[in-house]
């Protein structure tokens, strides 16, 4: 008897999200079938990873994402330049962690003015991350949304409690959002919903399930996604249909296993760099296996792995 | 009746018309067709003329063809005996004056000097005058957001005068205190402006105070409607010309009414009638007929002889704009932290209610012009009154309105007490109807918390989280003995009644059924059809909370089911029912039988209250609880039988359900109901002896309450068995279940 492959036969399609403007503009999505399983579908555009670069870092970090940066560690907008000229990103994120009130407090206009600059520095798209509190995330990206209005910017992330303010700033002055969520399949799908009916439109949604990395949680955040993707593509569920984002980087970077050394932990060996990379690499890989179109990454070394499996999966 | 009103809209318009055609020609002679014209700093043209016809005026020699479109929308003015419909050429002459209104003032920046500060956010004391003319589109962006995100919850455009100064200051603090921007134009017969009585009165005014003097001609309130319709192009994406769409956008999320101060002349109505179209009603101090019928605006559209002093409450509620209170106004924090905070003995500066007085809350509805929105008294001592440690009687009366309101939402709203009063600090709530029991720490004493404040929390807290249904709050705290008693006799009149509506509701008089989907979250498939008799199986949802919830969230998990044709009545199915549970349930599931524990009975999450499962041998079923940990007669501890039911499968033989369904009728009435019920553990028979002999009387049985075995009688088949034998139980009897 000849074989005969089973196919999955999908009804919907992910939406295709541009971001940046003019020739910097990259798609993002897009795709018809789960992730590599191009027997079944389209595939989209390939995931993209967005670099991060930090406008205050974190005297924690282990020497695996510091050596890289070292010289333009303490300048977001040279940094930031580096990893597009010598690290090949194809987008930045900027995480405005010195913007914290319970940190150094930051204003707003200070991170207006850092965004503007480090977005007209570079040659790819910037994606803008706020600190996560929720109340001066709102204040701060408005204002960003402002100062680079037309830049169409990928801003996020907005939540429950303030995404009104966020998604209201981004439709005025032309951007995209980040739609986060508390790893709920319903909570995802109800944001999209708000941030939709505030008038912006969903090809300008993208989706952060709330990610865990390796070790901390990567399970949920997959199988959540996986649901997205499956509503998405198998139910049609046109308001599922968004885009996904993970910021994974600095959760991989923060994990124990990652800063343990092997006088702590004899087992796992003396080379800290190759474990954080592996880290970072294979939450990368769980969540593009899971459906996320862009990941925000901070390791050279853990990006240009990531790029070489998507380039020899698709 | 608003024939008349109507009638001096049309006539209206034909003056401003031509008076506007006269001032074009003029200017065409003086400048010459080629002369640019334009409001300032702005991609939209005329906006109104833009927004709804799609024409761009950028010249002088533009503007006869928009006369020209005035001329064919200008109705004739209706004949005194003429009772023909009036509304549709009213409503276009009315555009009619809109659009000539954009050219009158476009042709202000013509002028020299312009009488429009243009391009500022606020007139400054070195200004020539105040009128800031149309919003240009850096305005707009930044002040539409506010209006895109909720923080501005719409707009007062104010034409005409107070009636003095300190009036005018009222209103104008009273819009500001609920974030409404107040646009000001046009002025009284008498020559004076609202904007410039606020300037008398030292108010600061401008775009910051969100106090916006457009200009004081009555042409100038079209810079209100432009803010409105370059609103939907910028932040709707309405395309220039839609007018439909741009009209319903505005209607839909640019909140707007007009006040109309003094008395209104002919211009004005026909400036009215302009407005009209664009879903803003007008309110009136002055008395002449109304325009009552809803249609084009939300609801009425002009209201009259109203006065001044409850003009902006009127407003708001007849544009049905929702108030948030983005601050609660109490001396102590607020927040969820809170919420499960004790206040000891030696901490409370008060106690209201408990075991040692009497304490009630009570929430209902009356008409929306019988209750004030946030008045708060307290009717009694209030807590300076008492000494440190001291015992208050507490009667909370809660007053709510609004057009969306139901009935059936009062007990909801009067659950929400708890969890809100909670989460002030310093406060404590236990209980709810007649058993509350609070408490006030000595701590919230001292930063100033007086009774009046839980007031101010249920207000701003309702507005916020109900603001859907609610429009108007209103609460009076009494600490008279007296009082509370007599109040809550009628509080409990109340409650006996609500029990018994939904006690009287059943399924087959009910079409529309409510799905909770809210444990999809870790048990993808499972989908809860909430009806009458059938509550969601984790206990916490009946069929009124579903509908409540949809009613203030109607993109969240309670969605409406059109139960449909039946498909079969014993079982419990209905076409609509299945017609939702198939992609509700991912494709899991084809059919739901609600009254079922054998035949498609639907699925269970993980919260279920307790789990129902077959006794095959018996030929009856048992219902155990989560508190019940021991074995049971199926063989399985609830923890076990959680794992093999949960998850949102349907598993025939087992369904989880919640407790009060034990003593609802369609109780597995496909199995024969409650007759089937062999066995529960001790504690919850106890709990639910009221409900059994309910039940018993109903089925004929008024003893089935003792034929119900525990684990007293036994944990295994066989004991519940011989027990049914010996008390004759009615199961032994029935058709078997299989
Ligand atoms: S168990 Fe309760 S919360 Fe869960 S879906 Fe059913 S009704 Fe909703």
């Amino acid at each position: 008897m000849a074989f005969a492959a089973v196919s999955e036969k999908y009804s919907g399609k992910m939406r295709e999200m541009e971001v940046g403007a003019g020739d910097k503009k990259v798609l993002v999505g897009g795709q018809a079938s789960m992730p590599f399983c191009s027997f079944d579908g389209d595939l989209g555009n390939k995931p993209i990873i967005a670099m991060e670069v930090y406008d205050v870092v974190d005297p924690e970090w282990p020497a695996a994402v510091v050596d890289p940066f070292k010289d333009v560690i303490n300048d977001p907008v040279a940094w930031a330049k580096k990893n597009v000229e010598d690290y090949g990103a194809k987008m930045i994120c900027l995480q405005l962690l010195g913007t914290d009130p319970n940190g150094e407090n930051r204003d707003a206009d200070y991170a207006a003015d850092l965004t503007k600059k480090v977005a007209e520095a570079i040659s790819v798209p910037l994606m803008v991350w706020g600190s996560g509190n929720v109340e001066k995330d709102g204040e701060v990206l408005a204002k960003i949304c402002e100062t680079c209005a037309g830049m169409n910017l990928l801003i996020g992330p907005a939540v429950e409690e303030n995404y009104k303010k966020i998604a209201a700033t981004a439709l005025g002055y032309g951007h995209c959002v980040v739609s986060q969520s508390p790893i709920d399949v319903n909570m995802a799908k109800q944001m999209n919903i708000l941030i939709g009916n505030l008038g912006l439109p969903l090809e300008k949604i993208i989706m952060e399930p709330s990610t865990g990395a390796l070790g901390y949680g990567v399970e949920y955040t997959y199988s959540v996604m996986e649901r997205i993707s499956l509503a998405a593509l198998s139910q049609n569920d046109e308001k599922m249909q968004c885009p996904m984002i993970n910021d994974m980087g600095k959760e991989c970077w923060k994990s124990r296993e990652v800063k343990l050394t092997d006088v702590e932990e004899p087992a796992f060996g003396p080379d800290m760099e190759k474990r954080g990379v592996l880290w970072e690499a294979m939450t990368a890989i769980d969540m593009l296996l899971s459906g996320s179109n862009l990941l925000i990454m901070r390791n050279p070394h853990a990006v240009k792995l990531t790029e070489e499996i998507i380039d020899e999966l698709m | 009746m608003s024939r008349i009103v109507i009638g001096a809209g049309i006539r209206g318009s034909h003056v401003v018309v031509d008076r506007v055609e006269g001032k074009v020609n003029a200017a065409i002679e003086k400048y010459g067709v080629d002369k640019a014209v334009g409001l300032p700093n702005t991609a939209y043209y005329l906006p109104t003329i833009y927004g709804i016809t799609g024409i761009k005026v950028e010249t002088l020699g533009d503007m006869p063809a928009i006369i020209k479109k005035c001329r064919e929308l200008l109705a004739e003015v209706p004949a005194e005996d003429c009772w023909l419909p009036y509304l549709g050429p009213g409503l276009d002459s009315g555009m009619a004056t809109a659009f000539a209104f954009d050219l009158e003032e476009a042709l202000k920046y013509l002028e020299d000097p312009c009488p429009y500060l243009a391009s500022k956010e606020d007139p400054e004391e070195t200004d020539p005058d105040i009128w800031l003319g149309a919003a240009d589109d850096i305005i707009l962006r930044k002040r539409g957001v506010e209006f895109v995100d909720g923080s501005a919850p719409g707009f007062a455009a104010i034409v005409g005068a107070a009636k003095d100064v300190e009036t005018a200051i009222k209103i104008a603090k009273e819009l500001q205190e609920k974030s409404i921007y107040v646009f000001m134009a046009s002025h009284s017969p008498n020559g004076v402006s609202f904007a410039q009585q606020l300037v008398e009165g030292g108010v600061q005014i401008g775009w910051n105070t969100r106090l916006v003097p457009f200009g004081y001609d009555h042409s100038a309130a079209i810079h209100a409607i432009g803010f409105a319709v370059k609103a939907a192009l910028t932040f709707g994406g309405k395309t220039p010309g839609d007018h439909v769409n741009v009209l319903k956008y505005i209607k839909n999320r640019i909140f707007a009414f007009i006040l109309a101060l003094d008395e209104v002349v002919d211009e004005q109505y026909a400036a009215a009638c302009g407005a009209i179209n664009f879903a803003v009603p007008v309110i009136a101090d002055t008395d002449f007929p109304e325009v009552l019928p809803t249609g084009v605006c939300t609801y009425e559209h002009v209201v009259t002889n109203i006065p001044q002093e409850e003009i902006v409450t009127k407003g708001i509620e007849v544009r049905g704009l929702k108030i948030t209170v983005s601050k609660i106004d109490i001396p102590v924090s607020y927040g969820p932290a809170f919420e499960g905070e004790r206040i000891k003995k030696d901490a409370m500066h008060v106690e209201l209610g408990g075991p040692k007085s009497m304490g009630f809350e009570f929430a209902y509805s009356k008409p929306l012009d019988e209750v004030e929105d946030g008045k708060f008294t307290v009717v009694g001592p209030d807590m300076k009154d008492v000494e440190a440690g001291g015992l208050l009687p507490i009667g909370i009366w809660i007053e709510l309105a609004g057009r969306k309101f139901q009935e059936d939402f009062e007990p909801i709203l009067e659950r929400q007490c708890h969890h809100l009063l909670n989460g002030a600090e310093g406060v404590l709530h236990i209980g709810q109807r007649d058993i509350v029991w609070m408490r006030v720490s000595k701590k919230a004493f001292d930063a100033g918390f007086t009774l009046k404040n839980f007031g101010t929390i249920l207000h701003a807290k309702m507005h916020n989280e109900f603001g859907a249904i609610v429009d108007k709050v209103q609460v009076t705290i009494y600490t008279e003995e007296e009082k509370v008693k007599e109040l809550l006799e009628v509080a409990r009149k109340t409650w006996v009644q609500r029990d018994n509506r939904l006690a009287d509701m059943i399924d087959e008089t009910t079409d529309t059924f409510y799905s909770c989907t809210l444990c999809q979250s870790f048990a993808p498939t499972h989908v809860c059809v909430v009806t009458p008799e059938r509550p969601g199986l984790c206990g916490a949802y009946n069929w009124l909370d579903c509908r409540a919830s949809y009613e203030i969230n109607p993109h969240g998990p309670n969605q409406p089911i059109e139960k449909g044709d039946t498909i079969d009545e014993r079982l419990g199915k209905w076409k609509g029912v299945d017609e939702f549970v198939v992609p509700a349930s991912g494709n899991a599931f084809e059919s739901f039988a609600a009254y079922s524990i054998m035949e498609d009975p639907m699925t269970s999450c993980g919260c279920f209250e307790a789990i129902g499962a077959c006794l095959f041998a018996a030929n009856a079923i048992m219902v155990v609880d989560r508190d019940y940990t021991g074995e049971t007669p199926c063989g399985m501890p609830f923890s076990t039988l959680a794992g093999t039911v949960g998850g949102g499968l349907q598993t025939p033989g087992f369904v989880g359900i919640s407790k009060f369904y034990v003593g609802s009728k369609k109780f597995i009435s496909a199995e024969g109901g409650i007759k089937r019920l062999a066995w529960l553990p001790k504690a919850l028979k106890e709990a639910s002896k009221e409900m059994i002999d309910k039940r018993g009387e109903e089925i004929g049985i008024p003893n089935f309450y003792d034929m119900i075995a525990t684990e007293e009688n036994g944990c295994t088949e066989e004991e519940v068995m011989a027990f049914m034998t010996e008390v004759g139980h009615p199961a032994l009897e029935m058709d078997p279940l299989m």
